[in-house]
């Protein structure tokens, strides 16, 4: 059995002190000082009155219209981003699974995006979706594949800024969560398809009945790591579009970004960041409540 | 121990089928190396060229220009060294501080166990960016603003709790009778925690400190808040900065995107064995 | 992994970088922020804090600039020279993050002794009580006063007091193509906005893929030459209301012609905010004309040495040719622990040495009294730029200022995107626009 040992008595806050010590300063103490913020009209120059208001950041938050709409957008961008992530990644895992030459070499140009940063990343996308027939994707549609007959303003409408944004958050993370399927993948024991072949069953079959509920809690993992970073996504849409056009593509963090820093606003600030917190935590909460229920059906 | 997914059969799997799944996976490989690849050729184009209609794939009259004047242009070769010093300093001490934490938390059952552990789920929810004006705040009363510590202590919070979450997982499965037995021999509690807990770790060690180094490596809100001076700057900073007030100048961007971003690219390429089989192991036992 | 088995030797290495990264940061944990330096060449000479007094001195202009080579190589220098036991320490912060540095030391206790800031900031920070209000500080005020040019002087007003001076000031013109304009047979810039719809259906004759104009969004510093010239205004005099001013006819006509033009094809999609951008734009013949700044010619020089490019004042509209007065303005901080020394830094940024050795590289004074006409004998387009200067209008000096220049920028995409008549878009923004007044 695994497990703990003795209380062990001074000796665990040793191991746990130094750490704790540096969540404590600087998570926790910032965290009591955002919360405090959130519950005064915040002043920012030293010394200066701010007087407390009480929970009206609070109830701000739910009569604030763009508010709701950055909630909107990330959704979103959670949604089809993790998505896409999850079965571009498993595509590509399955794929390189049933090869065998190159396959080294392809995992790694799979996983490069990974590794650049993001800001590289979004300076990229912006300059590869512009707007006019400047840019290379329009080139690429208009006159390549001449899938399109005029360029697209990608970057000008809000529906369309939004393809750029989510392909960023896509391409960047196929990588990562192929790996992690491959990893997965390579767990699952041989006898399992040995038996399913005895059965008689298809290809497909098997991947149905042995590959896919084996690989089921990790997809759910990748599912809630990939939801929690989406979750604060906010260089893409900085870089790209700014937020706009007309605040459209914004989303909780660049807005947040926005009241704090433009409107010097860090009461409802913090009143944001609280909510957002409360609500990825209550999100993954969901997700994992899933999986434990689902490993426990299947 | 290669596994192939694909059940054994008497036949042989359809060549189409394999030609088939070559093919998408060139697709998706081009489609994933595109964008750095046309990063690289415009970071060979003169401004004049940057937004030409067409654009080109292959630079007219390419130029190493850019790359001379973005390494010699403010300071940028000292970004390279101050994103290293932040990002290993960074993942130096979340291995030792999680490792810690997670070694405390997962074999000791004290007072406050608890709590302890719900800090750490919330912080790993906690949008970083809200709590960075009481952090700033923090920070410039410490005397740490625009140094390079500022950036890293800062760093080192945001990494901690992720990092003791993966190793508080594996740590927590490490069996009983190893730290019995060598209780029995005498063994004090860092000898345990050093010669049993972290060697047996050692693949989830290798995903924190990746994931920590590319975390501090890539951070940019912060590091923009903490640093003002352009020497102290770190590289995506750096690289941000060469967005102009009315223009911006793609090649140069570019440019010194390539220098950022190559290095770490070919040091992944050389390592990726141990990064990807790290990443994993860590990953999925968590 | 094997790195991690021996924890002493991994401790060692971890020691040596925070040494290292502690040591390069030149920061030894004083509270005031005197030990930074980007520019001064030799640190050798560290005077002791009893003798010289050190101001900090933060600005945007780009580093690898010539305005920020003259600052730091001739004239800093120059100063401190002239003020032995001063010690100035520039700084440069690119516009995108200067806002939220200076809002974050301000809060942080931290702030600068002077800086030089986007003109229309001046009332906001003077409104949160972070700028000294110089004409209270100054004795000489009245008469420094008297030799700056009027418009970004009233950038610096507020509340009766006066929080800063003008440090360098610009303003835009229309700058054209001579040759795109000739090939399609016109022979001058247009006099009037009237003359805009046969000036473009000209150019489109000639080049049907090509722009009349290149304007780059629709924030106040591009729109408002258009409401000014036409007559139309934001707010009334005292910045009471925009009832009638915003949605008053004029402004809703200048509007209104603008989106005519757009629908026309007479000007870009870039004003929708992203495409091919002005200076690359005019440089490659997309568009004919721009409505910018001095800061154009050399950088579309550097793109197309070859290019040349012809200077006019704003075509002008019923209330006449009024583009819009940009610039900065410097100010001190009220945190400033030097305010004496920082006050004589200002003294000489606003002196003639100072504004003439600018002008040399293409920065235009805020003094008329300056004698400039070794300026535009080097740069001939200056003479416009002058000439517009004279009718030039400054923004708003409201603290409220950016919240109101959002609300004008989405109105305009709003119109421009067919999503809102002008009217109805305007009434829109001026109802807004009072909410942020009634503050």
């Amino acid at each position: 059995m695994s497990g703990r040992l003795s209380r062990g008595g001074l000796v665990p806050y040793l191991f746990v002190l130094p750490g704790l010590a540096v969540l404590g300063v600087w998570l926790v103490f910032p965290l009591v000082s955002a919360l405090q913020m959130s519950l005064h009209d915040w002043d920012i120059v030293p010394g200066s009155k701010s007087p407390f208001v009480g929970l009206d950041h609070y109830a701000q938050l739910v009569s604030d219209p763009l508010l709701l709409s950055t909630l909107a957008n990330t959704v979103a961008y959670v949604i089809v981003t993790v998505a896409g992530q999850l079965a571009l990644g498993l595509a590509a895992a399955l794929g390189l699974e049933s090869v065998r030459r190159g396959r080294v070499l392809l995992r790694t140009l799979y996983f490069v995006p990974v590794v650049t940063s993001w800001v590289v990343a979004a300076l990229m996308f912006r300059y590869l979706f512009n707007s006019s027939s400047a840019g290379m994707v329009n080139h690429l549609l208009v006159s390549v594949l001449g899938i399109v007959g005029r360029p697209v303003p990608w970057l000008n409408e809000a529906g369309t800024a939004f393809i750029a944004i989510f392909a960023l958050g896509i391409w960047k993370g196929v990588g990562f969560a192929m790996v992690l399927f491959i990893a997965a993948l390579q767990a699952i024991p041989e006898e399992l398809y040995d038996a399913a072949a005895i059965d008689g069953a298809s290809r497909r079959r098997a991947i149905r009945s042995v590959t896919l509920p084996l690989l089921a809690p990790t997809i759910v993992m990748t599912a809630v790591m990939l939801t929690i970073g989406a979750f604060q996504v906010f260089i893409p849409v900085a870089l790209i579009t700014g937020g706009g056009p007309v605040h459209r593509t914004e989303v909780i963090l660049t807005y947040l970004y926005d009241v704090a820093f433009r409107q010097l606003d860090f009461g409802y600030a913090g009143a944001i960041s609280f909510a957002l917190a409360g609500l990825v935590f209550a999100i993954s909460q969901i997700q994992l409540r899933f999986m434990r229920q689902s490993a426990l059906a299947g | 121990m290669r596994k192939d997914f694909v059940p054994r059969r008497q036949t042989r799997r359809p060549r189409l089928g394999l030609v088939a799944v070559y093919a998408a996976l060139v697709l998706g490989v081009a489609v994933t190396v595109f964008p750095l690849l046309y990063m690289a050729s415009t970071s060979l184009k003169d401004q004049v060229y940057v937004l030409e209609v067409p654009p080109q794939l292959l630079p007219t009259n390419p130029t190493l220009d850019n790359f001379g004047a973005a390494w010699t242009s403010n300071h940028f070769s000292r970004y390279f060294l101050n994103s290293s010093i932040v990002a290993l300093v960074t993942m130096a001490l979340v291995l030792l501080l999680g490792s810690m934490m997670a070694h405390g938390l997962a074999r000791y059952r004290f007072r406050g166990h608890r709590l302890v552990r719900a800090l750490i789920l919330f912080f790993m929810v906690m949008p970083a960016m809200s709590l960075l004006v009481p952090q700033f705040v923090l920070a410039t009363r410490l005397g740490l603003l625009d140094s390079l510590a500022g950036v890293a202590i800062v760093h080192i919070a945001q990494g901690l709790p992720l990092a003791t979450f993966i190793l508080y997982g594996f740590m927590i499965g490490l069996p009983r009778e190893l730290y019995e037995a060598a209780l029995v021999d005498g063994a004090g509690a860092w000898r345990m925690y050093r010669s049993i807990a972290l060697p047996l770790c050692r693949p989830a060690l290798a995903t924190v400190a990746i994931l920590a180094f590319l975390g501090s490596w890539d951070e940019y809100v912060w590091a923009l808040t903490i640093i003002n001076s352009a020497d102290q700057r770190t590289l995506p900073v750096g690289i941000a900065a060469f967005q102009g007030v009315h223009t911006s100048n793609w090649g140069l961007i570019f440019a010194a995107s390539m220098i950022a971003v190559t290095p770490v690219i070919v040091l992944f390429a050389l390592l990726q064995r141990h990064v990807i089989r790290g990443l994993t192991a860590g990953a999925l036992k968590g | 992994m094997s790195q991690l088995r021996s924890a002493p030797g991994a401790t060692w290495i971890i020691l040596a970088l925070i040494v290292a990264a502690c040591g390069s940061s030149g920061q030894t944990g004083q509270p005031t922020p005197s030990s930074n330096s980007t520019a001064s060449p030799n640190p050798t000479s560290k005077p002791s804090p009893a003798e010289t007094v050190t101001i900090n001195f933060w600005h945007n202009y780009n580093e690898d600039s010539p305005e920020n080579e003259v600052l730091v190589n001739k004239l800093i220098p120059q100063f401190e020279d002239t003020h032995p036991g001063i010690k100035v320490v520039p700084l440069t912060i690119p516009y995108p993050d200067f806002r939220r540095k200076l809002i974050t030391s301000i809060s942080g206790g931290n702030a600068p002794d002077v800086i030089r800031i986007d003109a229309t900031w001046v009332p906001e920070f003077a409104d949160m009580g972070a700028l000294v209000a110089l004409d209270q500080e100054m004795s000489e005020f009245a008469a420094l006063k008297a030799t700056v040019y009027p418009g970004p002087l009233g950038s610096n007003l507020w509340k009766d007091h006066y929080y800063g001076l003008p440090l360098d000031t610009n303003t835009k013109v229309w700058i054209y193509n001579d040759s795109l304009y000739s090939a399609a047979g016109i022979s001058s810039a247009p006099a009037t906005i009237g003359d805009l719809d046969g000036l473009c259906a000209n150019l489109k004759k000639a080049n049907p893929d090509s722009y009349m104009l290149g304007l780059e969004s629709t924030q106040g510093w591009v729109m408002l030459p258009w409401i000014w010239s036409s007559g139309g205004e934001i707010t009334d005099e005292a910045i009471t209301t925009a009832s009638g001013y915003l949605n008053g006819p004029k402004t809703v006509g200048a509007y209104e012609t603008l989106l005519r033009l757009y629908d026309q094809g007479c000007i870009a999609p870039l004003i929708l905010g992203d495409g091919v951008d002005a200076f690359s734009g005019i440089g490659q013949g997309l568009y004919a004309s721009l409505d910018n700044g001095p800061w154009t010619y050399p950088i579309v020089a550097g793109a197309h040495p070859e290019l040349k490019l012809t200077a006019a004042l704003f075509p002008a509209g019923a209330a006449g040719s009024i583009d819009i007065v940009g610039g900065q303005d410097v100010n001190v901080l009220t945190q400033s622990a030097h305010k004496a020394e920082a006050l004589e830094f200002v003294r000489f940024l606003v002196g003639s040495d100072f504004q003439l050795a600018m002008g040399g590289v293409g920065v235009i004074p805020v003094r008329q009294d300056l004698d400039v006409s070794s300026l535009v004998a080097s740069q001939p387009y200056m003479s416009v730029f002058f000439d517009q200067l004279k009718t030039a209008r400054a923004r708003l000096a409201h603290p409220g200022w950016s919240d109101m220049d959002r609300i004008l920028t989405d109105a305009g995409q709003l119109i421009l995107r067919h999503e809102q008549s002008p009217q109805a878009a305007l009434d829109d923004a001026a109802t807004k626009i009072n909410e942020i007044l009634g503050d």
